[in-house]
């Protein structure tokens, strides 16, 4: 026993997938993520443990069992009142000082961290079985106030109409505690994707990134034309580099969570956005990834302005490589009896000229 | 490129004021309708300037080499190896820039003739490669020594006594001429050894090329060079033998006296007042010979000179190396670990070849560079470097007596004779020597040369356009396709350049010499001796880069140069130290000026200048 299961918080990398019934699998596979090398945007988990002693010690438990028993057999209209109930309940109590500290202390790390006060993060939320889409996510959460706050909607949401009839069908209880993952948000001064192939072609020992100033959003739907780079994998030597126009980068809009457009000025549109050490930890995190994995894989990335190199490379998103893993492979030389009749086949062929 | 022309080689503008300029060179190097058929020939053709070996126009003895090559490169592909699709390669002159052309075999009947006579002879020499590498290395390194003997002195008053009484009955004005004609016929042989197995290994090499771009497509040059490169390659040797030296000097306390400002010669006055300074001079003895025959340019031309006729260079450069390891930095070549990362690269890069045709492929082509690539690399330190340095020497030696005896105004005039006139002004002072007349050189000479001096200004002035004629749908040529990269983008590249080598141009191209791109503060060179104004982190501009330029690539972000091509030395450099470099420019450094802040991108060739000084 490793203490885990007394902590109110833990850090990513205190964990492993193992640990998905103190923090939630989300979590969980962040902190194997970490242990692998791959490097995600800094945070930690609190833990089901701590939104358990929340709803025990404020007496939220005692009242919603009450308040079930009250209600009677479940119905459409039994559990919409129970989930108004149980949020609010949930989002007028105060989190017992000994928790609401151990968070506040580990948010400001992560400011001390990002070198910035009131460090915008998300709040996740990460059960320990998997509900997909049933609980809520916030983005863009600033302030010792606010993340207090939305950590508080984040366990609420477990209660969700659409979350208890989830459970409800899975012949779970009414009750349920989550774990809420509190990663930095990512600044993205630059994002992009990174494919462990070269995706043109299906050669195995590319590396492809494609890279621009802002959010991933600019890049993944097309916005602009990023900076690209065609890496050779096992050396890293760069193989081809074009220069993107960049027009525009994508931004969270000041103080929401709400993506704009912005100009992105003359002097950085003439530059590349990533320099070559960034160039080559990427790289080196794609081939991490793919070898962690066992095949090719794509990539989203960020790389944020708040941390140094090499830490602000964070990856976001990753997805095996769909197009040509699954295509059949033929050779791509000819056949020749010996090393002679290979050379003669070349002086013959030739370099085409038209 | 379909329909891609550029002009016929007949049409090119005579530079005015040069009028006459043909009797600097050989006559069949001019371009010529005279004989329809040749001339028929020429326009049909594509010429190229081979800016690769020459940033320069050509001084009138310096196209000796040219010559040489011309008979050794093209005898091997037509008439020795026997191969089946390429001749040789045609040359000319145009206004002082050397243009060649690959000459193919069109009759598919021929080439297939040609097919086992070429099965037969190279099969042969690939098959017995080291035996015959080694005995290469005997020939060159005896013929060096043969080179090296020989001296030229001036004619003496009287005969000595020896020759009447050992009854020798010949003079030292016979000897005198025969010398010369052995030094040049020296020099020639030195050029039939070059190519007796550069063609087969540009052939094997191309091979390598090719099978695993078609494996790999785009598999950068650098990790191809990376696969076969030789561990105990010659040409490094001149820089590991000055990191010996520099460790040697710290290791026996003479380091303070290397930090004071002084050159070679204070300097060794310096180190001979003590004993360990004695050793230490020993010990750079024994490394001179051959060591610092490295030449501080590529070695084609005559003003490309050697560590050993400018001590100074080798003193800076050991300096450096002091001053680095001072720091803690790491000087030369990590051997253990190139050896290291060969092996990881190509077992990677086996573990992701996905069939077993493509396994074999792969094997059978990386074999046989591996076989030749010691040559490709090392040839260069013994013919280049070594030989060309000490033929320079004695030529000057000749150059010394032509300027006594008021043939030539200045030691270094003697270039802007071709080689046969040199031949012409011995005679001329031989027979006036014998005879006890005054010989009509001394009046013939000096003004011809001034004459020749202000046409050579005048080609250098004259940007010779990239090429002349037409291109062939298919070049066949090893040399063509691998050293002088001959492809349809470098020939759309051409296109576009041609006549303004003059003005504002903010971007131009060279080849990719090593990838990556980098932007930094210029530091145009324009002879090792500036080396030691370079800063940390500046992009190196320079006419060429060779192994002696070794103690900068620690300091530079990139480089760029006028000459190479992605296989010359220069670019093999740069890959070693993972530096962005962009060769073969032609002009980057009349373009760039010192503190001019460019881009370079070693991948495309290209070379922006972002801001000037």
């Amino acid at each position: 026993m490793s203490g885990k299961e007394t902590r109110y918080t833990l850090w990513y990398e205190e964990t492993d997938g193992q640990d998905f019934n103190h923090v939630g699998k989300k979590n969980a596979n962040l902190g194997e993520m970490i242990k692998a090398g791959i490097r995600v945007s800094p945070g930690f988990s609190i833990t089901i443990y701590a939104n358990d002693r929340f709803i025990t010690d404020t007496g939220i438990k005692e009242k919603i069992e009450a308040y079930l028993k009250e209600l009677g057999p479940v119905t459409f209209e039994t559990t919409k009142k129970a989930s108004e109930y149980s949020i609010d309940l949930i989002e007028s109590a105060s989190i017992p000082a000994e928790i609401e500290e151990d968070i506040l202390s580990n948010y400001n790390k992560l400011c001390q961290l990002a070198g910035t006060a009131n460090v915008p993060v998300a709040v996740r939320s990460s059960g320990a079985i998997s509900m997909p889409g049933q609980m809520e996510t916030y983005l863009n959460i600033r302030g010792e106030k606010d993340l207090i706050a939305y950590v508080k909607k984040c366990w609420s949401s477990a209660y969700n109409v659409e979350a208890i009839m989830y459970r409800a069908n899975k012949g779970t209880g009414f009750l349920f505690n989550i774990g809420v993952g509190i990663p930095k948000m990512v600044n993205s001064r630059v994002s992009g994707i990174i494919f462990t192939i070269n995706p043109l072609n299906g050669d195995p020992s590319k590396i492809s990134i494609d890279a621009s100033y802002g959010l991933g959003e600019a890049v993944v739907s097309g916005l602009v034309t990023p900076d690209t780079f065609l890496v050779d994998k096992i050396t890293f030597d760069p193989v081809k580099t074009t220069m993107g126009s960049k027009e525009v980068r994508c931004v969270y809009r000041d103080n929401g969570s709400d993506i704009i457009q912005a100009d992105v000025p003359a002097d950085m549109r003439q530059r590349l956005c990533v320099t070559p050490e960034e160039v080559r930890e990427l790289c080196r995190l794609g081939k991490l990834i793919e070898d962690y994995y066992g095949k090719a894989y794509d990539i989203e990335f960020g790389i944020d302005a708040d941390l140094a190199f090499p830490g602000n490379i964070i990856i976001l998103q990753v997805r095996p490589e769909s197009v040509w893993s699954k295509k059949e492979v033929t050779a791509r030389t000819e056949k020749k009896k010996d090393p002679m009749e290979r050379i003669l086949g070349q002086l013959l062929t030739g370099v085409k000229l038209k | 490129m379909a329909g891609t022309t550029f002009m016929d080689p007949h049409d090119v503008p005579a530079i005015p004021g040069t009028q006459g300029w043909e009797k600097m060179y050989p006559y069949q190097y001019q371009f010529s309708k005279e004989d329809p058929e040749r001339g028929a020939f020429e326009s049909s053709q594509i010429w190229y300037y081979d800016g690769l070996h020459y940033p320069e126009p050509h001084y009138p003895f310096d196209l000796i080499w040219d010559e040489a090559w011309s008979l050794a490169l093209s005898q091997y592909n037509t008439r020795h190896f026997i191969i089946p699709p390429a001749l040789g390669i045609d040359h000319r002159i145009v206004n002082g820039y050397v243009y060649i052309t690959p000459v193919g075999i069109p009759d598919q009947e021929v080439v297939a003739k040609r097919v086992p006579h070429f099965l037969e002879r190279a099969g042969y020499y690939y098959q017995n490669w080291d035996k015959l590498y080694e005995n290469w290395k005997k020939k060159v390194t005896a013929l060096i020594g043969e080179l090296d003997a020989l001296n030229f002195t001036e004619l003496p008053e009287m005969e000595d006594i020896s020759i009447v009484t050992e009854g020798v009955g010949k003079g030292c004005g016979f000897d005198l001429l025969k010398k010369y004609d052995d030094l040049i016929n020296m020099g020639l042989l030195n050029w039939q050894y070059h190519f007796e197995f550069l063609n087969l290994g540009y052939a094997a090499y191309v091979t390598f090329i090719n099978t695993t771009n078609q494996i790999f497509p785009g598999i950068p040059m650098s990790t191809l060079t990376k696969m076969v490169s030789g561990i105990d390659v010659v040409m490094y040797k001149p820089d590991s033998e000055l990191i010996r030296l520099a460790r040697l000097a710290i290791d026996t306390g003479l380091e303070e006296m290397f930090m004071r400002p002084l050159n070679a010669s204070g300097l060794t006055q310096e180190l001979e007042k003590s004993p360990a300074g004695k050793t230490w001079l020993a010990e750079m003895e024994k490394a001179r010979y051959p060591w610092f025959y490295i030449s501080t340019g590529t070695g084609w031309y005559h003003h490309h000179i050697s560590w050993n006729d400018n001590l100074d260079i080798p003193f800076d450069a050991i300096r450096m190396h002091i001053r680095s390891i001072r720091e803690g930095k790491e000087v030369g070549r990590p051997t253990d670990k190139l050896v290291q990362e060969r092996d990881r690269i190509v077992g990677e890069y086996r573990k992701l070849i996905k069939t077993d045709d493509d396994r074999e492929a792969f094997e059978q082509a990386l074999a046989v560079a591996r076989t030749v690539f010691p040559y490709v690399e090392d040839h260069l330190f013994y013919i280049e470097h070594w030989f060309h340095s000490i033929f320079w020497g004695k030529v000057r030696q000749i150059g010394r007596i032509l300027q006594k005896e008021g043939f030539i105004e200045d030691v270094e005039d003697i270039w802007f004779l071709k080689r046969d006139e040199v031949k012409q002004a011995l005679w001329d002072y031989c027979t006036a020597w014998a005879t006890g007349v005054k010989a009509r050189g001394p009046s013939y000479w000096p003004k011809e040369i001034s004459w020749r001096k202000g046409v050579y200004d005048k080609f250098k002035n004259w940007a010779p356009p990239p090429a002349l004629g037409i291109p062939p749908d298919v070049v066949t040529e090893p040399f063509t396709i691998v050293l002088w990269g001959v492809t349809t983008d470098v020939l759309g590249e051409w296109l576009k350049g041609g006549g303004d080598g003059e003005g504002q141009q903010m971007e131009f191209k060279g080849s990719p010499g090593s990838s990556g791109l980098v932007e930094g503060r210029a530091r145009v060179l324009k002879n090792v001796s500036e080396l030691a104004d370079l800063k940390e982190g500046e992009i190196l501009v320079a006419t060429t880069t060779s192994p002696s330029w070794a103690p900068a690539f620690v300091k530079i972000a990139g480089a760029v140069t006028d000459v190479g091509g992605p296989m010359c030395h220069a670019a093999i450099v740069c890959r070693e130290y993972g530096l962005p470099t962009v060769v073969g420019t032609g002009k980057a450094t009349h373009i760039i000026k010192t503190g001019d802040l460019i881009r370079i991108d070693g991948d495309s060739g290209v070379v922006t200048i972002l801001e000037k000084a």
